[in-house]
């Protein structure tokens, strides 16, 4: 990796720890707060792709089990690595980069604005809400023994939150590509 | 940055992070294999002590926990209603001795040595070529250095905003932050090539 | 040439012997840069071997490219460009042991939180002992008197500061060049004459990049760059006069 990849995915790595100290926010018909963290996840993959992204994910994920407390809430450390939402929490590897690899297989600059704007949220979709979720449906189905009848009917309603986050996330990653392009990668 | 880490001298302590880390493993694994109320009772039980004998006193312990019991007792409720009292039981037995094992280990393990184990497990992984151990611990260390520049600039975005009677949106803050923050990816890629941070020597 | 592939592993005492102010041979033959197809430098001769030399010139001038050909950050695209015997292509990393480079930006030069983390950074591949590497920092701390700031958090230090901690994390591996790109360019006044009496009193080879033309006015030797080629070379009086001509 060079060494611009690995500065680029620790700053935004950086961003992701950031937006985890950004209060979350309510929305009047979604019943949970929804938190800034998760969007930076899906930015990543939009705006580094599936290598970087996934690697600034990582880092981030390397800082929990640190022990720091980067997560959203102040949390952080191995615990957070057993709770029942531990399962959305690795997921974020996977969804970055799938939403990462997908952005850079279909998303370029030549494509006009909507087109682009829609790459980006289906894969953002694909990454921070499809396997995200289907992730953490997984461990908290399994690994905590709720069965999977429950844990997905728990997890529906975390689904419109992240749906906006998507869209939030296709809109802002077309604005950093001409702004500041970073796909493709360049050596 | 402030740690999880509590500065003492416990048995824990003075355990090595790799002792702790195999054990915690271990454990994990069996907690998730058995479904006995029993056991897990008993490895809950367990855990309380081995929690308590790092003497955080009650305010720092329920503080640090509180998210995560908070979790637990939801995911045991739903269960509960929706499956059965003994599975709620289970998991909450079971994720609750995790929970407290885990915050032991974090508790009594400095970030310098979980940073030593990383890059210590990284080195057989190295030889595959998916990454380098160095490397690690030199990207953790920049995402710490960097964190305080992010949330200044953020920020700063944000009273720039409110200065011209905007209101602060997710779009208008995020995109702004984002171009201004890896704009610097460059030069600082730069400088640590320019000391050879890098290179293999 | 120079013998060894890195200077020595020794720390030195704040005293500093002269002899670091000698031997510069670099050498550009004929050595050009591009960039996405354009000529940022157009093919260039010139030997520098001057203890002081400035580099000015208008944004864009291909100053910046020159400087950072020098140390095999940018490798020329034909030609070639030597540092005391090293082929900058070749044998990067040696050159970049001799050739140590201070950039514009203060904070993007110190990457850990700790500062005396960061410094020691640089000597990492040198296996030394614990206290071989903290007396080594705190010796080039103290050279730039900020060796009070060595546990502080690199985020809450001035610019001039930071330039400083700049300074010292590439010294302490003690290289015989030091390049700089417009050091005093983001700095306020007070921290930009800090920094300058600093670039002053070294007495290492440097080659400072500037728009501070007081900076340089008094150096050995003064290179002007206009639109990727070499327009004045010479004593800083000249070249300055013939910059402001073509500044006008």
């Amino acid at each position: 990796m060079s060494t611009r990849d690995l500065v680029l995915a620790a700053l935004f790595a950086a961003i992701i720890v950031a937006l985890g100290l950004v209060p979350p926010i309510m929305l009047g018909f979604i019943p949970v707060p929804i938190t800034a963290q998760s969007l930076g996840v899906m930015l990543a993959g939009v705006i580094l792709g599936a290598k970087r992204g996934g690697f600034a994910v990582l880092l981030v994920l390397l800082l929990v089990a640190i022990g720091l407390p980067v997560l959203s809430g102040g949390r952080g450390g191995l615990a957070t690595f057993v709770s029942p939402t531990a399962g959305y929490l690795v997921g974020w590897l996977f969804a970055a980069y799938v939403t990462g690899y997908l952005s850079e297989r279909f998303v370029d600059r030549s494509q006009s604005s909507i087109v682009q704007i829609a790459g980006f949220f289906l894969a953002a979709l694909a990454g921070g809400v499809v396997v995200d979720h289907a992730l953490g449906v997984a461990y908290l189905a399994w690994g905590t023994g709720t069965g999977l009848m429950t844990a997905f009917v728990g997890d529906l309603a975390f689904i419109p939150g992240d749906v906006l986050k998507a869209l939030i996330a296709a809109f802002a990653g077309r604005a950093v590509m001409i702004g500041y392009p970073l796909l493709p990668q360049r050596a | 940055m402030k740690t999880l880490y509590v500065e003492g001298d416990t048995f824990l302590h003075r355990l090595s992070p790799r002792v702790k880390l195999v054990a915690l493993a271990l454990s994990s694994l069996l907690l998730f294999l058995t479904d006995s109320p029993l056991l897990l009772a008993a490895a809950a039980v367990c855990g309380g002590c081995i929690y308590a004998s790092l003497g955080l006193g009650w305010r720092q312990s329920l503080l640090r926990l509180r998210p995560i019991l908070l979790t637990i007792a939801i995911v045991a409720i739903f269960t509960l209603v929706l499956n059965s009292p003994g599975q709620a039981l289970t998991v909450l037995l079971r994720l609750t001795a995790l929970a407290l094992l885990a915050a032991a280990v974090t508790a009594t393990t400095s970030t310098g040595d979980f940073i030593d184990e990383i890059t210590l497990a990284a080195r057989p992984l190295e030889r595959i070529g998916l990454v380098r151990a160095a490397d690690l611990g030199l990207s953790i260390g920049l995402v710490v250095r960097f964190v305080p520049e992010v949330l200044t600039r953020y920020h700063a975005i944000r009273d720039a905003h409110h200065a011209r009677g905007l209101k602060p949106r997710p779009l208008t803050l995020a995109v702004p932050l984002i171009i201004l923050t890896l704009r610097n990816a460059d030069e600082i890629a730069a400088a640590i090539d320019a000391r050879g941070i890098r290179a293999q020597k | 040439m120079f013998g060894s592939e890195f200077p020595s592993p020794v720390f030195r005492s704040i005293e500093r012997s002269r002899h670091r102010g000698t031997g510069l041979d670099i050498r550009f033959e004929q050595a050009e840069a591009r960039f996405e197809g354009r000529t940022v430098l157009h093919p260039l001769t010139l030997s520098l071997g001057e203890r002081r030399i400035g580099v000015i010139g208008l944004n864009g001038s291909g100053k910046t490219t020159f400087a950072r050909m020098i140390n095999g950050l940018v490798v020329p695209a034909a030609g070639r460009v030597t540092v005391n015997g090293f082929d900058t292509a070749k044998d990067g990393d040696k050159v970049r042991a001799e050739a140590g480079f201070i950039f514009q930006n203060p904070q993007n030069q110190i990457i850990l939180p700790i500062l005396k983390e960061d410094i020691a950074l640089g000597l990492k591949g040198r296996k030394l002992s614990k206290q071989e590497t903290e007396a080594a920092v705190e010796a080039v701390l103290s050279r730039f008197g900020i060796a009070h700031l060595a546990d502080r958090r690199a985020h809450e230090l001035s610019g001039g500061e930071l330039q400083l901690a700049a300074l010292a994390s590439v010294l302490v591996t003690e290289p015989n060049i030091l390049i700089m790109d417009e050091p005093t360019n983001q700095l306020d006044l007070k921290n930009r004459d800090l920094v300058e009496r600093t670039i002053r009193d070294l007495d290492e080879n440097v080659i400072v990049i500037s728009h501070d033309l007081s900076l340089v006015a008094d150096f050995d030797r003064v290179l002007l760059f206009h639109e990727g080629r070499l327009a004045a070379d010479g004593v800083p009086q000249e070249v300055i006069a013939r910059y402001r001509e073509i500044a006008a």
